[in-house]
């Protein structure tokens, strides 16, 4: 494990300049560039607040204001985004680098970093436009304080993006159905999670229910986000357990995978 | 100090009609379904021993699918043993086929730059190359415009000359001798005899038994995945070259598929492909 960081940290020149690379040619050409990428989360979160301001269920922004909403649902959306996306496109992680991985035997890792660390970087802006968002509708004395809490989460949802885009991509390579599979898994998820909706509302009345988001590690994320930037305060101890919990159990998965898989995989390229 | 060490070294792959599985195919193998995309174990190699040092420069002949590409991406490590071992240390510099691995929506600057440090070069250290190796390409302005521009001639000249830029220990060079145009491969051979003093030891497969001959200190000759011969480079290359003489002889190519153990549903899925209407 030591020498596949080492050899990780050997060529850390070339992942990083090829993430740089993918982040430049996605937006050559392009007018708004990496707003694009904003303006997504953002007009989404807009069309929600709309929406659910004038027949949500039961007056969701009514009932907690149209401010309080926004951040919340944002704040969701990304999150959720990061993860769902961390695993569709690390899908493709060694599919798209075969022709490096056919080359050269360099430590499988880097090419789901390289997938997940551009991601991150729209993740990270978005979070600041969130920051951003929260400072300008509740005040920076209410929004400043706490905001040391997401330190701690921000390395962890990319460990987990990384573990869960290593997975990804080693299954595709055994089976091309995967990337499908986990696209409506992730619409499921959705909607399992308090992603548009608030934590009660998807409960109902039906205690139940709870476990369906106690238990939803995406919610657990969603929840560690919130918490600190809406209600200025950490998320439950659950969360924070599940979070971590969830993220190293995917972390010695992926490394798990990497070690059986790393000598095999070649032969199903 | 640079070494090559395989021991007793074979290499399996498993073909299928199709290139991936799908969950179902995998769920239902060996269940009560008849597995309809069967694997057919193709030796690409067989029982390879080989021992190289400092100063060893080894030439690979052999038919066409005979192994020797895939002997040096299994010393180059591309490929692990699937039976016996592999020890290789030292640095290694492996120029198989050079044009693979551009990112094309790139620069020729910017290809330079992710090639090199895929090589192993950090920022620092190509500081005082990259000016070197723009110039040899002799690209010019080229070189600010994405690679998917270029003809595939520039993209050779491209490759080749950020691939032999680096200070190599294990040299594995497989049949890129021929680059480019008359004028860029003068250019290219003086280059190439440049890097090959420069490295400890060097393994080259070829076509060419010249280069093979004027260049290497010992010679191996393959086929169907064995070592056929190997020793002096004249003796090796006499017994190719009367082996394929008189030229309608037959020469059988590739690994050897495995069939004993296969069902015959997987060897004729192999050997008489259907043909669509």
């Amino acid at each position: 494990m030591l020498r596949h960081l080492s050899s990780i940290w050997t060529f850390r020149h070339f992942w990083m300049s090829l993430v740089k690379m993918d982040l430049m040619t996605r937006y050559r050409k392009s007018v708004l560039g990496i707003g694009w990428s904003l303006l997504q989360p953002i007009a989404m979160t807009a069309i929600l607040t709309v929406v659910f301001s004038q027949i949500g269920p039961r007056g969701q922004t009514v009932e907690t204001g149209w401010r309080h909403y926004s951040i919340m649902t944002f704040a969701a959306l990304t999150v959720f985004g990061f993860l769902r996306d961390s695993c569709l496109h690390g899908c493709r992680c060694l599919t798209h680098n075969e022709a490096y991985i056919r080359q050269c035997p360099l430590p499988f890792s880097i090419y789901s970093l390289r997938t997940v660390l551009g991601l991150t970087i729209h993740f990270l802006i978005t979070v600041m436009v969130i920051v951003a968002m929260a400072v300008l509708f509740q005040g920076a004395e209410a929004t400043l304080p706490t905001l040391w809490m997401l330190a701690p989460m921000l390395p962890l949802i990319v460990l987990c993006g990384w573990a869960l885009a290593t997975i990804a991509g080693f299954a595709t390579v055994y089976f091309n159905d995967v990337s499908h599979i986990l696209e409506i898994a992730a619409q499921m998820l959705f909607f399992l999670t308090p992603v548009i909706y608030e934590r009660k509302i998807l409960i109902g009345e039906d205690a139940s229910r709870a476990w369906l988001v106690d238990y939803n590690p995406a919610a657990a994320f969603i929840e560690t986000f919130q918490r600190p930037l809406v209600y200025h305060e950490p998320a439950s101890t659950l969360a924070y357990s599940l979070t971590v919990g969830f993220t190293l159990a995917m972390v010695v998965l992926a490394c798990l995978t990497i070690r059986y898989l790393s000598k095999r995989v070649i032969f199903h390229m | 100090m640079a070494r090559i060490d395989l021991q007793d070294a074979s290499l399996t792959f498993s073909l299928r009609q199709t290139r991936n599985v799908t969950l179902k195919e995998y769920l239902l193998k060996g269940m009560f379904l008849r597995s309809v995309n069967p694997k057919l174990p193709v030796r690409a190699l067989d029982g390879i021993t080989l021992r190289a040092g400092d100063g060893d420069r080894i030439g690979i002949i052999g038919h066409n699918g005979a192994g020797k590409s895939t002997l040096l991406k299994l010393i180059a490590g591309v490929y692990p043993p699937t039976r016996g071992t592999r020890v290789v240390d030292g640095r290694i510099c492996s120029l198989f086929d050079i044009a693979l691995g551009f990112e094309f929506e790139a620069t020729g600057w910017d290809n330079i730059r992710y090639r090199s440090y895929l090589q192993g070069e950090s920022p620092k250290s190509l500081t005082h190359k990259i000016a070197e190796i723009a110039e040899f390409t002799e690209l010019g302005d080229f070189l600010k415009t994405p690679v998917r521009y270029y003809s595939a001639g520039m993209m050779v000249r491209l490759a080749f000359a950020i691939a032999t830029a680096v200070e190599p220990e294990v040299l594995l060079i497989d049949e890129v001798l021929s680059v480019g145009d008359h004028a860029f491969q003068a250019k290219a051979n003086e280059r190439m005899k440049q890097l090959m003093s420069r490295s400890r030891l060097m393994v080259m497969v070829s076509h060419s038994m010249d280069s093979i001959i004027r260049m290497c200190s010992h010679a191996l000759l393959l086929r169907q995945g064995t070592i056929q011969m190997q020793g002096d480079p004249d003796d090796v290359v006499r017994t190719y070259l009367e082996g394929i003489a008189p030229t309608n002889a037959s020469h059988p190519v590739g690994g050897l598929i495995d069939a004993a153990t296969q069902p015959a549903a997987a060897v004729e899925a192999i050997q008489e492909p259907v043909l669509a209407p």
